[in-house]
């Protein structure tokens, strides 16, 4: 019963984990793909993150400044994270990261929302609106990431569990004899 | 005259416009003014055909040849619309544009949720068929909150032109006076044109073109640059936008 609950557990964290790592994955694509077709260059590529500059600015919360910085940092850093999670390395901070991330997003999305700014998500590139239908889904998002990082967490509890307690048996056989 | 157009105006679109007096407020002649002022120092920028009444409004500012085309889908009395303007498209006016950089396209895309916003844009275009979209545009934006308030659009457009133009605007637009102004739909229908109004045909050409986008929220710009289109929909700052124009330009 308990070893079935553990499998069904590591198939769910497997589940939730490539879902989350093909969401980023996606979303990184999408904001550093050509914006108007074409070709992949360097030039696209600045032109695609510059536009992504102007919606991290419709949100109206950040410097110009702190605006490139983000615009250009994000997309590489969704990818990285899309990377790892994939990756399954020490996922149980990847999935913190993930969370927390998702979270931030998640809250700026809800502020917008409330200001009543007119203005495109910008999750998965230009043309999506901010509505009720993306806080939805990136609170979906959001529940898996949170899901996932907890999941990880305990199953990296046990397996650290399994691990000492052959260890404390020989410590105490070892005492005994 | 000049309340008589109002009202009349303002009834015919269901909206219900207050009776305006006369004669424009301190404040609206202020404003008016330093839009004359701000519109001198582009006065390269502005649309040639100043004199007489042209077949087509020209609400179009700056180069046509200009390696970047930017069309604005705007709602006069959306206040994104108004900071936008504001805010962004008057530094672009001033530098971009009057630097032969960009074209910048003005487009009417009135919202049905507007109670006046059809009104300024007959205003706009009446005004565009003379040459004089610029000083209409920038007194609409610059006196949004004040007429969206009184319902009185006549006074700041009237503040913004000289009594003869404005007589003559009130020529173009004496047709309109019947019918609702045209404005978008919240389900994408199109907006009936009355055919006595000579500029409703435009505002109704614009609101086609901002389906076909499609304009989901005003303001929306479309940039073009060597063939390739750029869609955003919502107001950015003048310093991102001017990066992206840079970018842009630096391909």
């Amino acid at each position: 019963m308990s070893a079935n609950n553990s499998k069904t557990g590591k198939i769910l964290l497997l589940i939730g984990r490539l879902a989350l790592a093909a969401i980023f994955l996606v979303a990184a694509y999408a904001k550093m793909k050509p914006q108007s077709g074409g070709e992949w260059s360097l030039g696209s590529l600045r032109v695609s993150l510059a536009m992504f500059a102007m919606q991290v600015d419709s949100y109206q919360l950040l410097s110009p400044q702190q605006v490139n910085f983000v615009a250009k940092l994000l997309p590489p850093f969704e990818l990285f994270l899309g990377l790892w999670l994939l990756s399954g390395i020490l996922l149980p901070l990847s999935a913190l990261v993930t969370s927390l991330l998702l979270g931030g997003f998640f809250a700026t999305m809800v502020r917008s929302y409330r200001m009543g700014l007119e203005i495109n998500c910008g999750c998965f590139g230009p043309g999506e609106r901010l509505g009720p239908m993306t806080l939805l889904r990136d609170g979906s998002m959001l529940a898996l990431a949170i899901a996932v990082t907890v999941g990880a967490f305990w199953m990296y509890r046990k397996r650290a569990a399994l691990k000492s307690a052959p260890a404390s048996a020989d410590v105490a056989v070892g005492a005994a004899g | 005259m000049v309340a008589g157009l109002a009202l009349s105006m303002g009834l015919a679109s269901g909206a219900g416009a207050q009776a305006t007096s006369s004669t424009a407020s301190t404040t609206g002649s202020t404003k008016a003014a330093s839009t004359k002022t701000a519109s001198t120092k582009t006065a390269a920028a502005k649309p040639k055909a100043d004199a007489g009444v042209s077949a087509a409004p020209n609400k179009n500012i700056g180069n046509p040849n200009a390696p970047i085309k930017m069309e604005v889908f705007s709602d006069y009395e959306c206040p994104s619309c108004g900071n936008f303007y504001e805010s962004t498209v008057k530094q672009l006016i001033h530098s971009y544009v009057a630097d032969g950089k960009v074209y910048l396209v003005h487009h009417d895309f009135p919202l049905q949720m507007h109670r006046y916003s059809g009104i300024a844009a007959r205003f706009s275009n009446g005004a565009a068929k003379m040459g004089k979209f610029q000083d209409v545009d920038a007194a609409l934006f610059d006196n949004q909150a004040a007429w969206t308030e009184s319902g009185d659009v006549t006074k700041y457009v009237a503040a913004a032109m000289s009594p003869q133009d404005f007589t003559k605007l009130e020529g173009i637009l004496k047709g309109c006076s019947n019918s609702p102004a045209p404005q978008a739909k919240f389900d994408n229908s199109m907006p009936a044109a009355d055919p006595n109004c000579s500029v409703d045909k435009y505002i109704v050409e614009d609101i086609q073109k901002g389906y076909a986008v499609p304009v989901k929220a005003t303001p929306t710009f479309v940039v073009t640059y060597k063939g390739k289109t750029y869609p955003m929909a919502s107001a950015v700052s003048w310093e991102v936008l001017k990066q992206f124009f840079d970018t842009l330009l630096t391909q």
